[in-house]
């Protein structure tokens, strides 16, 4: 019993999770070394607004990827409902929660549209949701061009902050903190980690997932409806960019078009770090997010630990994603060829 | 039919049939649009993007992709720039835009046809390496102030309102075109890209093709860099960012597969002349630059689902001529060779 527990423990550490937990525990060292600051949890939750969104959304994408596809949209939805929810709530006066619910809507049916053409149309996933990111930034450019606000100004104003500047309703989704600390971005970021968790990884449906990405005629054979499976993927990541649209929105009170769309890469790149492998059927909810976690600390931790300009994130992370994957690459090539050659092209096989 | 079959083997006369249909349409809501001049200054404001499209259509040929491109093009526009400033001539420029375009080639091409990482995310990697060294190399600031013989470059014009930008971007897609599909190298990038164990078993050096389409991937996109700066004038830190993606549609507009081995450079010039005349056409049409990216976005959907489609039905009514085949008494074998034709 107890050496099966210590073997199920050798083998837990040397998991990608692992290396990944040891990495973000390596960044908290090193930029506290240089910069206690950085440890004073309250810059660290401050901040937390410019980075949760990247998280929020590499859970959902982490669905597609491992049903062999990619979603390159979900940026752009995150700005279409963030102006949806401006522009119902502003100029047509509706309900700030329903003008929410709507948004969630059309950000789903958004997800649902590239689905179908991926799934239904057996397109390249890329290209659809290359044609979507255009498609969606678009129209969310056209809708708010229907607002009386112009639309490089935003649509501010939104309804939950009294006279004493004490937020209540809609406002609270951006602005409450437990214990007046912890923000509520964290607390649903968490709650979502959770709920990807079971879904993915503790449900049939997240059985499907995997199998669809590991064989889609097998799945197809063994009586699932593969279609079905990858298109809802995409309409789970709609979701997913309109929870991290409707954070922003009420943590900045501006509506913007605009609103997240630089976001694709460091998605992209959390997916992958996380170790989901971008031809289908391998990756973990777990790994998504304590990869978002180093993306996020780092993209934090330099700047005030190392004087980085904040404009220039993007060699560090390049380097990082660089050194990372190629790291992967190699070992695994010097694994293969040394001794367990036949197990290695199984595995090379399976995946 | 044989026009149809024509259509079938050489995709790029599909897209062009497609540019041509979409400038009637707009000439036919706004006659003005069907001048010499405004066609011309849309293939003049194409050049950017054709070479990037073309550049990039090498990588896709091959089955991969490159979306460090915008990155790469965003560093040669910023050293072009510097050296107008210096008072340097456009041959300096040019070699040292080919030892960039080289050098991130060899980069690119090393991380995913040796170490063999998904291309999407070894390029996402070199993508931002590139843009950090964008931002040190010009310490953060906006390129400018070179105004002068170089920005006067993207208007000297050879005749009749071409620039000599474009002739010369159009001289090297046609070199290009001819050396793809009529030279036993050339063709090794449409067959790895179509089948690369099959490449590999009849012998082509596969990982040194894909090399050599990123090499020359990064080579066009750091001439674009150059006249990217010449015809701007000014090269900011974010220079050349979500040219890629334009880029990629370029390439898909122009019937060219993102699976690999379909397609050709000439679709992709098309694709990105198609690019560039939106925001133009918008204009004609009376639409304001707000529809750019839906216009964009739907037109790249439909070109694709369209392209799936019949390429799906195409495949079953071959399956179902082969099964009618066997089923008939005294079936010849015959059908096989049409299958093989589609």
């Amino acid at each position: 019993m107890k050496t099966n527990f210590l073997k199920g423990l050798g083998a837990k550490l040397k998991t990608w999770e692992f290396a990944l937990l040891m990495i973000l525990v390596a960044e908290f060292v090193v930029f506290g070394a240089v910069n206690p600051k950085f440890l004073a949890l309250n810059s660290l939750f401050s901040s937390v607004n410019n980075y949760i969104s990247i998280c929020i959304i590499s859970l959902f994408v982490t669905f597609v990827m491992i049903t062999g596809g990619i979603d390159i949209q979900a940026s752009s939805i995150v700005g279409l409902t963030s102006i949806v929810i401006g522009v119902s709530w502003s100029d047509l006066g509706l309900n700030i929660w329903v003008c929410i619910i709507l948004a969630i809507v059309v950000a789903a049916v958004c997800g649902a549209i590239s689905g179908y053409f991926v799934a239904f149309c057996n397109v390249q996933p890329m290209v659809v949701t290359l044609g979507g990111s255009f498609l969606y930034s678009g129209i969310a450019l056209l809708i708010s061009t229907l607002s009386s606000t112009p639309a490089y100004m935003g649509i501010g104003g939104f309804p939950g902050k009294t006279a004493e500047g004490i937020y209540t309703s809609f406002r609270l989704l951006g602005k409450w903190k437990l214990f007046d600390m912890i923000p509520i971005q964290l607390l649903i970021y968490f709650g979502l980690v959770v709920i990807c968790y079971i879904l993915l990884h503790k449900s049939k449906y997240g059985r499907k997932v995997f199998l669809v990405g590991i064989n889609r005629n097998t799945a197809e054979l063994s009586g699932i409806n593969s279609r079905l499976i990858i298109m809802s993927t995409y309409i789970l990541t709609g979701i997913g960019a309109a929870i991290a649209g409707i954070l922003l929105t009420a943590n900045v009170d501006s509506a913007k078009s605009d609103l997240g769309s630089t976001f694709t890469l460091s998605i992209i790149t959390a997916v992958v770090l996380g170790g989901t492998l971008s031809t289908g059927g391998k990756g973990s909810i777990i790994g998504t997010a304590l990869a978002s976690l180093v993306i996020c600390i780092m993209r934090f931790g330099l700047p005030i630990c190392f004087g980085v300009s904040t404009q220039n994130l993007d060699l560090p992370m390049g380097i990082m994603l660089v050194v990372i994957i190629a790291g992967r690459a190699i070992t695994s090539r010097l694994k293969l060829s040394s001794g367990s050659v036949r197990k290695g092209r199984l595995v090379q096989k399976t995946h | 039919m044989k026009l149809k079959k024509m259509m079938g083997r050489t995709r790029w006369i599909s897209s062009l049939v497609f540019l041509v249909a979409l400038f009637l349409i707009v000439g036919s809501i706004n006659s003005s649009f069907l001048t010499a001049e405004s066609i011309i200054s849309c293939l003049n404001n194409s050049v950017v993007y054709m070479l990037l499209a073309v550049g990039i259509a090498f990588v896709i040929l091959c089955g991969e992709i490159d979306v460090s491109i915008g990155a790469t093009m965003g560093l040669a526009a910023a050293m072009a720039g510097t050296m107008a400033q210096n008072g340097q001539s456009l041959g300096v420029m040019i070699v040292y835009a080919l030892v960039l375009g080289i050098a991130v080639g060899v980069f690119n091409g090393i991380g995913v046809a040796i170490l063999g990482i998904p291309s999407l995310i070894f390029t996402l990697g070199a993508g931002g390496i590139l843009r950090g060294i964008v931002y040190l190399y010009s310490g953060g600031r906006t390129v400018e102030n070179f105004a002068g013989s170089f920005t006067s470059l993207n208007n000297t014009t050879v005749f009749s309102g071409i620039t000599w930008f474009f002739t010369l971007a159009f001289v090297i897609v046609i070199a290009v075109y001819f050396i793809l599909t009529y030279t036993k190298r050339g063709k090794y990038f449409i067959a790895v890209g179509d089948n690369i164990n099959g490449a590999i078993l009849v012998g082509l050096p596969a990982k040194q093709t894909k090399i050599v389409a990123y090499i020359i991937s990064g080579c066009f996109a750091a001439f674009a860099g150059i006249i990217f700066a010449s015809k701007y004038g000014q090269v900011n830190i974010v220079a050349g960012s979500g040219y890629e993606m334009s880029a990629i549609a370029a390439c898909v507009i122009g019937g060219i597969s993102l699976t690999g081995g379909l397609g050709d450079v000439i679709g992709a010039m098309i694709g990105a002349v198609i690019m560039a005349s939106i925001t133009k056409i918008l204009v004609f049409v009376g639409l304001s630059s707000d529809y750019n990216n839906t216009i964009t976005g739907v037109m790249l959907i439909t070109i694709v689902v369209v392209d799936a489609l019949t390429q799906r039905r195409a495949t079953e009514s071959a399956r179902r001529k082969r099964l009618a085949a066997r089923s008939a008494p005294g079936a010849s074998p015959q059908p096989l060779a049409e299958e093989v034709a589609i």
